[in-house]
């Protein structure tokens, strides 16, 4: 499609968003602010806030299979399968049917690749931990020689991590701890009883090693900013995956989507699929994106001075391989040939469970959607005699066994039946989520496989590395240590190794920033290499992936990034 | 992950139809008038009328023959159906002659706990089959060769499917448990209550 006049000043702005996700909100969120027309180009459909939650007031009963996926959604679903959670009943419409939006795997290299094309993307069903990294990760890189060395340190973020909590609402306890840096939060939420036990013997028995209680994404203490949004406190009904209609959680819908509008600079388009950067090879820019209609299939041009890629870590980075000009022959910003290498993820499935005798008359209330969290200890401070650099935290907690342990017992009849509606004993679990390093090898590529709107399916080539393998082999019997000392009875370890690389739904990488055009494809504004007008600030940018999970990271690079890209173009650099 | 589905019985479901025929073939599951009317039985012996309603007043039976059919691979339900078999066999030959419906309540028990150790015996040595020990890190790993994973024991699939049915049921969550659609609020510890039932969710 070729426009020209008029047609095409309709479709200029001043900012084009791709994405609508976490990242994708705040980059629509803060240039709307500053003043810019944006418009956000979104490939799925729409949901709107609180009307567009279809399951979330649903009760147990109200679904058929109470959860459980059936056949024909197993056949369908058969990525989100791997999760054994993202294809229930109650949520598995906000993921993708992986039939329908197929993806390939080299033998033996597979990646877990679990999506959500719609409005939020997966804003709305994220895990909502939110930890700030720590000085050292942004030094991980140059400290061991893996990957290359990251542009930004911790200082460059932590005003933007500030910034970020004070609007999503991050409630968490402050543990003065290196670690885990503490941020600006709402009051943390109650460790129950049995979780209080095992952080104070955690600390006696291993030289004060911390526990504390996760850092999440849910509001306790709401502030004007976030009621202003229409949001309210979290309703501890354990519901989130489904859309919160109460916004207690964030997500782009509850935070950055009403902000973004409330400028009256934001429009926001559905069911276009970005393919495609244009880039004027005379003007050394971009000029603006190519796009089809998932439904129609008709093509769209949209224009504009900068372009904020927030597609996610695999699919910003599928745009620019499909963005080739003379100037960028190779994919944009790929004179490096690092785009699409370099995946990371958490690796996880590994850590212990065991069961706790005592307090039996204390029970909780509420459902808490959140756990506790054990921040890294190893290669640490003083602990160092490791077999693997980097480090790994764990996020558990503690539960009464429900009427669900009745299937591993013997028994039926009455009495049966008033056991299970009964508390059962305190069980606890510790799972590990340890760093993985940038590997080259780790990547996707273009396949020869069109889709149904005939673009290119990506084909992974991927898997976890001997450190991360090595590393797992503490995981476990640290958490088993852990849980003997704290005095757990029954411990059992586990080590699943049969998942692979994105099964922590936290995929990083394939776009890294860096200090040099030879080796990385953005520079540290998240600016594309060569195409300065082109900002990168999703998962796709992640030069190293930490052990903490990544969300809050992406919000604060994208805000960052938002308010470098506005000075410059106000300078008139770009 | 919530449910009572135990790890055999995820396995049985993960490895459900990987095709379009074998979807077609599991769609096309039904129970014989005589098995629906048992399933419902066994159910209500498993989680009784008391106090609370049983099984029967949940729906439990219906809801049993709709997850085999829905979730199950068409081996996983003949095996359940050929558990039935077994079940009417057994009662005939210890009962003189008599169908399980037909026996006393004591009979119709004490089998059932035949077939609950019957069914335990089979599921450990599934487990067994099911790990290797990996050459390389001495773990136990899950065998994930081309055997296809057997089956899950009749009996054991009915009480777990059982105890869903009935425990995420409105009858079960509202009066069998404590249900609280809102809690509005988090409190870590709290002292439990006289006759203090168990949380729903």
């Amino acid at each position: 499609m070729n426009i020209q006049g008029k047609e095409k000043e309709k479709m200029t702005y001043d900012a084009i968003v791709v994405g609508s996700g976490i990242s994708g909100g705040w980059a629509a969120k803060e240039l709307c602010e500053k003043g810019l027309k944006v418009l956000m180009i979104e490939r799925g459909r729409d949901i709107k806030h609180v009307e567009g939650y279809d399951t979330a007031m649903k009760n147990p009963w109200d679904f058929p299979h109470r959860g459980n996926m059936d056949s024909m959604a197993r056949e369908q679903y058969w990525a989100s399968v791997r999760t054994g959670y993202t294809g229930r009943e109650e949520h598995r419409h906000m993921f993708e049917n992986d039939k329908e939006n197929p993806y390939l795997e080299k033998k033996d290299r597979g990646f877990d690749w679990i999506r959500g094309y719609h409005v939020g993307g997966r804003s709305l069903m994220w895990g909502r931990q939110s930890y700030r990294w720590n000085e050292r990760d942004f030094m991980a890189n140059l400290e061991d020689g893996h990957g290359v060395d990251w542009p930004i340190r911790y200082k460059d973020l932590a005003p933007w991590y500030s910034y970020v909590e004070n609007f999503i609402g991050v409630s968490g306890t402050k543990d003065g701890l290196d670690v885990l840096p503490d941020g600006d939060f709402q009051p943390g939420m109650e460790m129950n009883c049995v979780e209080k036990e095992f952080k104070a013997r955690t600390a006696k028995k291993f030289g004060g090693r911390a526990v504390t209680i996760g850092r999440t994404a849910h509001l306790t203490a709401p502030t004007k900013i976030q009621t202003d949004l229409g949001r309210a406190s979290c309703q501890f009904r354990n519901a989130c995956m489904r859309g919160c209609p109460y916004g207690g959680y964030f997500s782009t819908q509850s935070g950055t989507l009403p902000a973004a509008n409330k400028t009256g600079n934001l429009t926001l388009t559905t069911d276009k699929i970005v393919h495609q950067v244009i880039f004027d090879d005379e003007k050394g820019k971009a000029v603006g994106v190519k796009a089809i209609d998932q439904n129609t299939k008709e093509e769209y041009e949209y224009f504009a001075k900068i372009i904020f890629l927030n597609a996610s870590a695999i699919n910003s980075t599928w745009i620019m391989m499909q963005s080739k000009s003379k100037t960028h022959a190779n994919g944009l910003g790929n004179d490096s040939d690092q785009l699409g290498r370099n995946i990371m993820d958490h690796h996880l499935a590994v850590g212990a469970s065991g069961t706790f005798e005592g307090m039996e008359d204390m029970y909780y209330y509420g459902r808490r959607a959140n756990g506790i969290y054990v921040p890294r200890f190893a290669n640490w401070g003083s602990d160092k005699k490791r077999d693997f650099v980097r480090g790994f935290g764990y996020q558990g907690g503690a539960s009464r066994a429900s009427w669900s342990r009745g299937g591993q017992m013997d028994g039926f009849g009455a009495d049966f039946k008033e056991e299970m509606t009964q508390l059962g004993p305190w069980s606890f679990n510790i799972g590990g989520f340890g760093e993985t390093l940038p590997d080259a090898n780790n990547r996707f590529t273009l396949s020869d496989q069109k889709d149904k709107w005939g673009l290119p399916v990506v084909q992974f080539d991927a898997g976890w590395g001997e450190n991360a393998l090595k590393m797992r082999v503490a995981m476990m019997n640290e958490a088993a240590e852990m849980l003997d000392a704290a005095g757990m009875k029954n411990i059992n370890t586990y080590d699943d190794r049969s998942k692979n690389p994105g099964i922590g739904i936290h995929e990083m990488g394939t776009a890294r920033m860096g200090r040099d055009a030879k080796t990385s494809v953005l520079n540290g504004n998240n600016q594309v290499w060569g195409a300065s007008n082109v900002f990168v600030t999703d998962g796709a940018a992640m030069t190293s992936a930490s052990c903490v999970n990544p969300s809050l990271t992406y919000m604060a690079l994208t805000a960052r990034a938002a308010d470098f890209a506005v000075s410059e173009l106000k300078k008139m650099n770009l | 992950m919530g449910g009572a589905l135990s790890a055999p019985t995820m396995i049985a479901m993960l490895e459900g139809c990987k095709s379009n025929t074998a979807t077609e073939a599991a769609n096309s599951f039904a129970l014989s008038t005589d098995y629906k009317g048992l399933v419902a039985e066994i159910a209500e012996i498993i989680i009784p009328k008391t106090t609370t309603p049983g099984a029967k007043e949940a729906g439990v039976g219906p809801f049993v023959e709709m997850m085999l059919k829905d979730c199950y691979k068409p081996s996983q339900q003949e095996h359940f159906v050929k558990g039935l078999d077994a079940l009417e066999e057994e009662s005939k030959k210890a009962n003189g002659g008599k169908k399980f419906l037909e026996s006393t309540s004591a009979q119709q028990t004490a089998l059932l706990k035949k077939f609950e150790m019957m069914s335990n015996e089979e599921a450990k040595k599934i487990e067994t089959a099911k790990k290797v020990l990996d050459a390389e890190t001495g773990l136990a790993k899950e065998n994930k060769g081309k055997v296809e994973t057997p089956p899950t024991p009749f009996f054991k699939l009915m009480k777990e499917l059982t105890l869903l049915g009935y425990f995420t049921s409105e009858i079960g969550c509202k009066q069998a448990l404590a249900y609280v659609e809102v809690p509005g609020k988090y409190e870590g510890c709290v002292k439990m209550t006289p006759g203090q039932k168990a949380w729903a969710l």
